[in-house]
């Protein structure tokens, strides 16, 4: 039967932002955010203290998973930041600072949320125009004749996690494997669609990380004791594999909704068994050299193939078959009666191979897209970390090989787009204020609101109390060091600005990002010397970026348009 | 606990619930955030969402909340103006009540307690309502709103096509209220692209607004993390799982559709199997593995690539599947499997008793079969080659969260609700009793005419007579409408009518009259031209001879198909006059033809303001003026909330001076606002909200019961008998 019970009334709260309780909720995820932003960002412990491991990160993914959060306005922020995680890996700190940003700036102003929102709509359409337009100077399209900046993308990504406990050799030694891996799922005759294959990432935990290697293939950890049942390999030029997808444990299959009578002395499990062992007889004849079973193999089968020189290693799990099949060309086999010959595969060469205190089969394939990526870390924390880490950057290597560009780092895309927005709706504000029917008044405190926004992002990458300067050309974002002299040589203090494209000796003028300064239009047209000569440039993922700011901007509005918040206390 | 307040607790009730609600009404309303007690959270800016979140435990709210979603079952549309406009309907009439102690008959009624007059009142006044509800109502709307009706289907034609514009406009206008407004162009867009092309043909919009309202939740797919804008549309169906085995093919791929396993079972339910040996056991499985393996291998020899499979295969079936190069997606949901034989007329595929040969003949062929990744989630996407007259597309919402996407998705399911709705016709019928003076007048003086029998001549100027009477009349009664002769002559139109006899005048009227509109509404000259062409020589033929009844009854049968070709040629007239006469000569049938629709922005209730008020003056049954007052009045309680922003020449007042300026001089009424709104939703909404109003009022007692409630045993004690 069932239960029925009265439901409470919800509670209703109108003009949810205004209330001090959210206003103070809102600043603390902000700080939590700010303060892991970037290289420099200081690490969060998530402790529970009924049990559970410890999780030291700095990541948006780690953080905001762990994170209990109550508050309703909160949760539709942070649900929107996971969901972008989820989609692109990269960027979630960056939307979460800035919708934060977005809506306690706009929050101070007073407007109404419809003019708020059609003009924060509207400098959206103007970042994201001119972010994809050929003008734009803070993107460059990527070169893939050279592994430069693909390489300086994927060291980016490292050094903004600092959790990960590496040191610079290391970073240099992971993203060289990164980038490896990569290459390798990409299919060497490349048709209209590229399908790319996959990095299988092995845990290594305890280890040295410049342990960590790419391996082409696939990695079966197997146990000693099974390493000890397994005969040498003979050596050969290609094996034969058949893969199960069926349970080979000779337990009765599927017998229909029926009763079944058995009379006395009829052992169907001995019927079963007969049937197991033709199959390993038609397996032994048709010279299959590796049978691999996703579920259990029975003992005694086991048994047969391996007095017939038949290598057997079963409970595969269902995660690996499909890179199983795609490396060997076999077909998952789902028949105990008969096999069809076509759905044998084979593989160049098997051996095993021994990484720490793991042992491995390896499956070398001929000729496929799959490959190991083998991770080393010292503790189980920084190898989650890491692990985390390398999916982001093997993500973003895919997005950057669909849309093939990427932003420049270090805050200088948020202080250039700044100059951008501000140059653009100082000078030409006529056309928006004819399409969306505001006065010049509201259209400055909304491009202020939004500007200061993405400055305060650009200077969250700053944590040790240093100042930060913009430059009055390129626009670009430049850090020095807290306590300054009041006079002093800019072009001494200041070596790079923060991607790494631009050196303080080019006769730049600069000026404090926080002060008042006067709109300028920065240098659009990125010139191809400029990125040839840098070496190391700090970059960001196109894709993700651009998508994180439409979701910031986007998921701002949504909580400036709220009026008011039920809440079911059911 | 007592009704003696129950206006005023009502009306306490109603304004709670108008605070919350009129937040998000119109174009420049905001979102709510619900909280589930799951934890997810949820926007919304649909009424009746919002009324269910808040789980009302007072006993009229509850009232309240049901009649709204039973009117939302209805329509799909209205819950927060049904709130507004119920809560201005009980401030008039507590303000009705509080000033005119006197104005009840039931006042004089000593031996009751104050209490029990009250309720007496309440009855007396619900009746009102319910009169006003089933007859004057349906009368206004149909003299003197329809003709300001437009049309969304557009002209030219004889068939009803849908015009882009029109309809661009009315979802325009749907979702401003539904969506976020940095949201609701794109959302509308989009609406709007899939309705044109999911529509093979033009006529045969109802058909997949009907398929796509019934089966919306297998036509649209869920994404979260991407911006809004990421949205779109894609052809044929998306089914929302993997292929258990994928093969590529290219070219059109044949399919077939099974509901049970391949592979047959070793026993079915209910029998025993008696196994004596075990080679028994092992031959009985190797058949069925035979079998298995056969009927795949036909399967492949029939061409079929794609097997759709409503239960889960064995491993057997997708292993025999896989090698014959045969794509199988499995365990599809009963509803995506109806779709799929609504759109492909495909009939599930019947796995034969015996092995020998068998012929297949329920195949079908689609033009791609690809997985289809979105945000790294993988599904099936099936081009479907459609049979009927809905070409299959899917839509597909992104947005940054969750409760967004629902949102979106919510907002255009009961879009295509809204559409269905505007593609019906609504009857109306009316017993006319009070402004008909002169069409109880007119008969008569024909009666006597008739007596006299061969003077046609006088019949006519007597009927030239009533007519110019109810001229006079009715300037007499509509001081403001002075010069609008047009209306006059409007009236007229059922009262000569009515009766055969009268006959041989209705083809002036009728004439002037569909001219008349055309004239105002300014429609096309050519049609025009031609009707009066059509009209000249039969008012000729009237005005010469009315002897026989013969002819009489031709012409009239001729007139009616006249006016009937006017309307059709026409080309926004909403004139629908098919007035139909019932045996009782004072009841009438019309009809909102299907596609009715008003500019937004409270067109629709100031001019229903304006007549009801214009109505109320001429009534003179004293309940009935004030009951049509205080709809009137109540009826602009949504154009005050929608216009609450704008400042200066856009401010409410404004606006509402110039429409009656406008509906004075006859001039046509100008809106400012792009966007326009179905007229049979909103009288659907008025009948539901003066419903709602009788039954808060005609309650006089609620009991309250502490026990748990009970079950109903409806469906049981059926069964039993």
């Amino acid at each position: 039967m069932s239960r029925l019970e009265a439901k409470k009334p919800s509670i209703c709260r109108s003009e949810p932002l205004t209330g001090e309780r959210t206003r103070a909720s809102l600043a603390a995820l902000r700080g939590l955010v700010t303060s892991c932003y970037g290289p420099a960002g200081r690490l969060k412990q998530l402790h529970n203290g009924r049990g559970g491991s410890v999780v030291t990160t700095s990541q948006s993914a780690a953080l905001l998973a762990g994170l209990p959060v109550s508050h309703p306005v909160l949760k539709v922020l942070t649900a929107a930041v996971r969901n972008h995680v989820a989609c692109f890996s990269d960027g979630g700190l960056f939307t979460a600072i800035l919708c934060c940003n977005l809506v306690e700036n706009v929050q101070r102003l007073g407007l109404t949320p419809t003019t708020v929102i059609k003009l924060n709509k509207h400098l959206l359409s103007l970042c994201t125009s001119y972010l994809k337009s050929e003008v734009c100077a803070c993107r460059i399209p990527v070169d893939f004749s050279s592994t430069q900046i693909l390489l300086s993308l994927v060291r980016s990504i490292l050094t903004s996690k600092p959790a990960c406990m590496l040191i610079a050799k290391e970073v240099d030694h992971i993203s060289t494997l990164i980038l490896r891996a990569f290459l390798l799922t990409i299919p060497e005759n490349a048709q209209e669609h590229i399908i790319l294959g996959k990095s299988i990432i092995v845990p290594l935990k305890g280890q040295r990380v410049i342990d960590s290697a790419v391996l082409p293939g696939i990695l079966i950890e197997v146990s000693e004791v099974q390493l000890m049942k397994i005969l040498p390999i003979k050596k050969s030029d290609s094996f034969k594999v058949a893969l199960f997808g069926v349970s080979l444990s000779g337990d009765l299959s599927d017998t229909g909704e029926g009763t079944l009578l058995v009379s006395y002395g009829v052992s169907l499990e001995n019927a079963a068994l007969d049937q197991l062992f033709n199959l390993g007889k038609q397996l032994v004849s048709d010279h299959v050299d590796l049978v691999l079973c996703q579920k259990v193999i029975h003992p005694s089968l086991k048994q047969f193939l391996r007095t017939h020189h038949v290598i057997a290693v079963d409970r595969i799990g269902v995660s690996l078959m499909e890179p199983l099949s795609k490396v060997t060309g076999a077909w998952p086999i789902g028949s105990l009666g008969s096999i069809s010959p076509s759905s044998y595969g084979s593989i160049k060469d098997l051996c095993i191979a021994k990484f720490g205190c793991k042992h491995f089969f390896h499956l070398i394939p001929n000729k496929t897209t799959i490959c190991s990526l083998l991770l080393c870390n010292r503790n189980d924390t920084a190898w989650d970390e890491l692990k985390l880490t390398c999916q982001t950057a093997l993500h973003a290597l895919q997005l950057t090989i669909k849309d093939p560009y990427v932003l420049l780092g270090g805050g200088c895309t948020e202080t250039h787009l700044v100059a951008y927005i501000r140059h653009k709706t100082r000078n030409e504000p006529e056309s928006v204020l004819q399409d969306e029917r505001c006065s010049q008044t509201e259209l400055q405190l909304i491009t202020d609101a939004f500007c200061s926004a993405l400055e305060s992002l650009a200077g969250s990458l700053e944590h040790d109390g240093g100042e930060i300067l913009t430059d009055s050309k390129y626009g670009h974002f430049w850090s020095v060091q807290a306590n300054l002299p009041s006079a002093v040589n800019w072009p001494d203090l200041l070596s790079r600005c923060g991607c790494g494209l631009y050196s303080s000796q080019e006769e730049l003028s600069w000026s404090f990002l926080r002060s008042v300064r006067h709109p300028f239009p920065p240098q659009t047209c990125l010139s191809c010397e400029a990125t040839g000569s840098a070496s190391t440039l700090t970059l960001d993922c196109f894709t993700a970026k651009l998508s994180g700011l439409q979701v910031a901007v986007e998921t701002a509005s949504l909580i400036l348009d709220l009026s008011c918040v039920i809440e079911d206390t059911n | 606990m007592a009704a003696a307040g129950s206006v005023t607790v009502a009306l306490h009730v109603a304004e709670v619930l108008e605070t919350i609600v009129s937040g998000c009404l119109g174009p420049e309303g905001r979102q709510v955030l619900c909280t589930k007690p799951t934890g997810e959270v949820l926007l919304s800016r649909d009424g009746g969402r919002l009324l269910k979140a808040l789980h009302l435990e007072h006993p009229v709210a509850r009232v309240m909340v049901a009649c709204v979603s039973s009117h939302l079952r209805k329509t799909g549309d209205g819950a927060k103006t049904f709130i507004i406009f119920l809560c201005h309907l009980l401030r008039g009439l507590r303000e009705i009540t509080g000033k005119e102690k006197d104005f009840f008959p039931f006042e004089n009624i000593q031996t009751c307690g104050r209490h029990w007059k009250n309720c007496c009142q309440w009855k007396f006044i619900s009746q009102a309502l319910l009169t006003f509800q089933t007859q004057i109502l349906d009368y206004v709307m149909d003299h003197y709103l329809s003709r300001h009706f437009l049309s969304i289907f557009s002209s030219g034609t004889k068939e009803r096509t849908l015009c882009r514009g029109s309809l661009e406009m009315l979802l325009g206008a749907y979702f401003c209220g539904r969506v976020g407004r940095n949201n609701h162009n794109l959302i509308s867009q989009l609406m709007c692209d899939y309705v044109f092309k999911c529509t093979a043909c033009e006529s045969s919009f109802e058909e997949v607004l009907e398929i796509v309202d019934d089966c919306f939740v297998e036509l649209k797919v869920g994404v979260t993390g991407l911006p809004v804008s990421d949205s779109r549309i894609v052809a044929g169906l998306v089914l929302q799982r993997d292929f258990s085995v994928y093969c590529p093919a290219d070219g059109d791929i044949r399919i077939v559709i099974v509901t049970e396993t391949i592979q047959p079972l070793f026993s079915i339910s209910g029998s025993e199997v008696i196994l004596n040996s075990e080679a028994q056991f092992q031959t009985s499985q190797f058949w069925i593995t035979e079998r298995t393996k056969a009927i795949v291998k036909h399967l492949q020899n029939q061409n079929v690539k794609l097997l759709l499979s409503t239960v889960k295969q064995p491993d057997l079936v997708i292993y025999f599947a896989g090698l014959n190069g045969i794509s199988v997606v499995e365990c599809l949901s009963s509803e995506e499997l109806s779709l799929i034989q609504r759109v492909i007329g495909l009939v599930p595929f019947v796995l034969p008793e015996a092995s020998s040969q068998y012929e297949l003949s329920h195949t079908a062929l689609v033009k791609f079969c690809k997985p289809l990744i979105l945000r790294s989630k993988r599904y099936v996407h099936l081009g479907l080659m459609s049979t009927c007259s809905f070409t299959p597309h899917c839509i597909v919402l992104c947005g940054p969260v969750q409760g967004l996407v629902e949102q979106h998705e919510d907002a255009l399911h009961g879009a295509f609700k809204m559409l269905r709705q505007v593609f019906k016709d609504l009857d109306l019928n009316y017993v006319t009793q009070t402004s008909d003076q002169s069409c109880t007048s007119g008969p008569r003086i024909y009666k006597n005419s008739r007596e006299s029998n061969e003077l046609p001549k006088i019949a006519n100027s007597s009927i030239q007579r009533s007519y110019q009477d109810t001229v006079v009349k009715n300037k007499g009664e509509l001081a403001k409408t002075q010069t609008n002769l047009k209306v006059c002559s409007n009236l007229i139109v059922p009262s000569v009518k009515l009766e055969k006899n009268v006959l041989c005048s209705t083809p002036k009227v009728a004439v002037t009259d569909s001219y008349q509109t055309d004239e105002t509404l300014r429609y096309s000259s050519p049609n025009k031209g031609r009707i009066m062409d059509d009209h000249e020589p039969l008012i000729e033929n009237n005005s010469a001879n009315s002897k026989t009844e013969n002819t009489r009854k031709e012409i009239s049968y001729e007139n009616l198909q006249v006016t009937k070709l006017a309307r059709k040629d026409s080309i926004l007239p909403l004139r629908y006059k098919s007035l139909e006469m019932c045996t009782s000569q004072s009841y009438y049938f019309s009809s909102i033809p299907a596609g009715c629709v008003l500019p937004v922005g409270g067109n629709f209730e100031i001019l229903l303001h304006y007549y009801l008020l214009n109505y109320a003056k001429k009534c003179q049954q004293s309940e009935q003026t004030m009951v049509s007052r205080i709809i009137a009045n109540a009826l602009l309680g949504v154009p005050k909330i929608l216009y609450k922003s704008k400042k200066g020449n856009y401010s409410f007042p404004q606006v509402y001076v110039r429409a009656l300026q406008a509906l004075q001089t006859n001039q046509p009424m100008k809106s400012n606002q792009t966007g326009l709104e179905s007229v049979a939703g909103k009288y659907e909404l008025l009948t539901s909200v003066l419903q709602c109003l009788t039954n808060i009022l005609t309650v006089d007692l609620v009991i309250n019961i502490k026990r748990q409630p009970q079950e109903v045993y409806d469906q049981d004690s059926e069964e039993e008998l």
